[in-house]
């Protein structure tokens, strides 16, 4: 199984397991991240915000054609939000550094689906993530995380501006990702990397 | 370790014939140590205690409190709990690393042990590519393309990054949610903690 994507140069498609990195400003890697995480018939969606309201998000997918009860929302944002319609669900979290409440709530909206479940998940975004959490500790998170997408057989896309970060910083986290991709001003994306079929 | 090469297993349960039976299944891998309550399991405990197998619910100490008492002590140590009922995820971050539901199988018990112990090479393994993915990264940034590709040190780092994470794949392979949480947690819970890896 894989994951259909479009915007990549056409059509195509990820392998199972794969995490990408969708690197930009956050006006274009937000937009390029709802599209690559919509999921399609049979298929779920997690997306851990820390930059987007929740409600915006919900917002976002549904009108991309996603049902309310395909998707999951762990919002680290501090917003109000009120999406309580259209099945839509979402965990409240008190800040982007907590990790272990961020994992758990991703293991919670995970446990109703079966282990073949098909599943697109969301990270926006690993730069304000860093301004609340020790690089080392970042980069072990996003190490677990992107292992447990992995061995799950899901697919991960997570945002970063690496305008945001000097470049030792920006070259160390991206080495936790089997894909990246240039998201520019043009919305014309660039990839490298491993997973991807076009 | 203790004294033999093998990793040790502390048993902590009230019911005598269990102890006997988790004994004989572990016995000839593990260094096993027993304890019939809580007291006692803080008297066996100590640096050498590689993963312990915990009742939650017995007479006096109970196991929680126990649990506490160890993480006081020693964050090292694996420590998976056994109950009478499934427990939700949440009981993770109480500082467990795994759980296993009575009655206990044979097979499930060596497979927990066998996982814990595996995640404490894990750790090892993980901070070593920080440390090498992180030095790889400033190279990067201070030197030209055709200096790095001159450069043996560099192409010795490459080289030992791939085989961490090659061993890093295989370890991590088979990980599932309660996993996650508990290594989550527990690198969480070492925040701060500049150690080196690697080197």
């Amino acid at each position: 199984m894989s994951y259909r994507v479009e915007g990549f140069g056409g059509t195509g498609s990820f392998d199972e397991g794969t995490s990408l990195l969708l690197t930009g400003p956050p006006a274009l890697t937000d937009e390029q991240l709802f599209d690559v995480v919509t999921p399609r018939r049979g298929e779920t969606a997690v997306i851990v915000t820390t930059n987007t309201s929740a409600s915006r998000v919900a917002e976002e997918l549904l009108d991309r054609g996603a049902a309310g009860d395909q998707v999951g929302i762990i919002d680290c944002t501090s917003q109000e939000s009120d999406v309580d319609d259209d099945g839509v669900r979402v965990r409240q979290l008190g800040s982007p550094g907590d990790l272990t409440g961020i994992s758990l709530e991703f293991a919670k909206l995970l446990d109703d689906e079966g282990d073949d479940a098909q599943v697109r998940v969301g990270f926006a975004s690993v730069s304000t993530a860093l301004m609340y959490t020790e690089q080392q500790t970042l980069f072990r998170f996003l190490h677990v995380f992107t292992a447990r997408i992995s061995s799950g057989g899901m697919f991960g896309t997570f945002a970063m501006d690496p305008g945001m970060h000097d470049e030792q910083a920006y070259n160390t986290i991206r080495a936790v990702f089997d894909a990246e991709s240039e998201v520019a001003d043009d919305g014309v994306a660039s990839l490298r990397g491993m997973g991807f079929e076009g | 370790m203790s004294d033999s090469d093998q990793p040790t297993v502390l048993v902590v349960e009230d019911e005598r014939a269990l102890i006997e039976l988790y004994v004989r299944w572990l016995g000839d891998e593990y260094d096993v140590r027993t304890a019939e309550g809580g007291e006692e399991a803080l008297e066996k405990f100590d640096g050498d205690v590689d993963v312990a197998l915990l009742d939650r619910l017995m007479p006096g100490m109970s196991g929680d409190e126990v649990l506490e008492a160890i993480r006081e002590r020693d964050t090292d140590c694996k420590v998976t709990m056994v109950t009478a009922v499934e427990p939700d995820f949440d009981v993770i971050t109480m500082g467990f690393d795994d759980y296993l539901t009575k009655p206990v199988e044979q097979e499930t018990l060596l497979e927990t042990i066998d996982r814990l112990l595996s995640r404490t090479e894990y750790v090892d393994l993980e901070q070593e590519l920080y440390a090498l993915v992180s030095k790889q990264a400033a190279l990067e940034a201070s030197k030209s393309v055709e200096e790095l590709q001159k450069s043996e040190e560099f192409a010795d780092l490459e080289e030992r990054i791939a085989e961490v994470r090659d061993r890093l794949d295989e370890t991590l392979a088979g990980m599932q949610d309660d996993e996650f949480v508990a290594m989550v947690r527990e690198l969480e819970g070492d925040g701060g903690d500049e150690r080196e890896g690697g080197e």
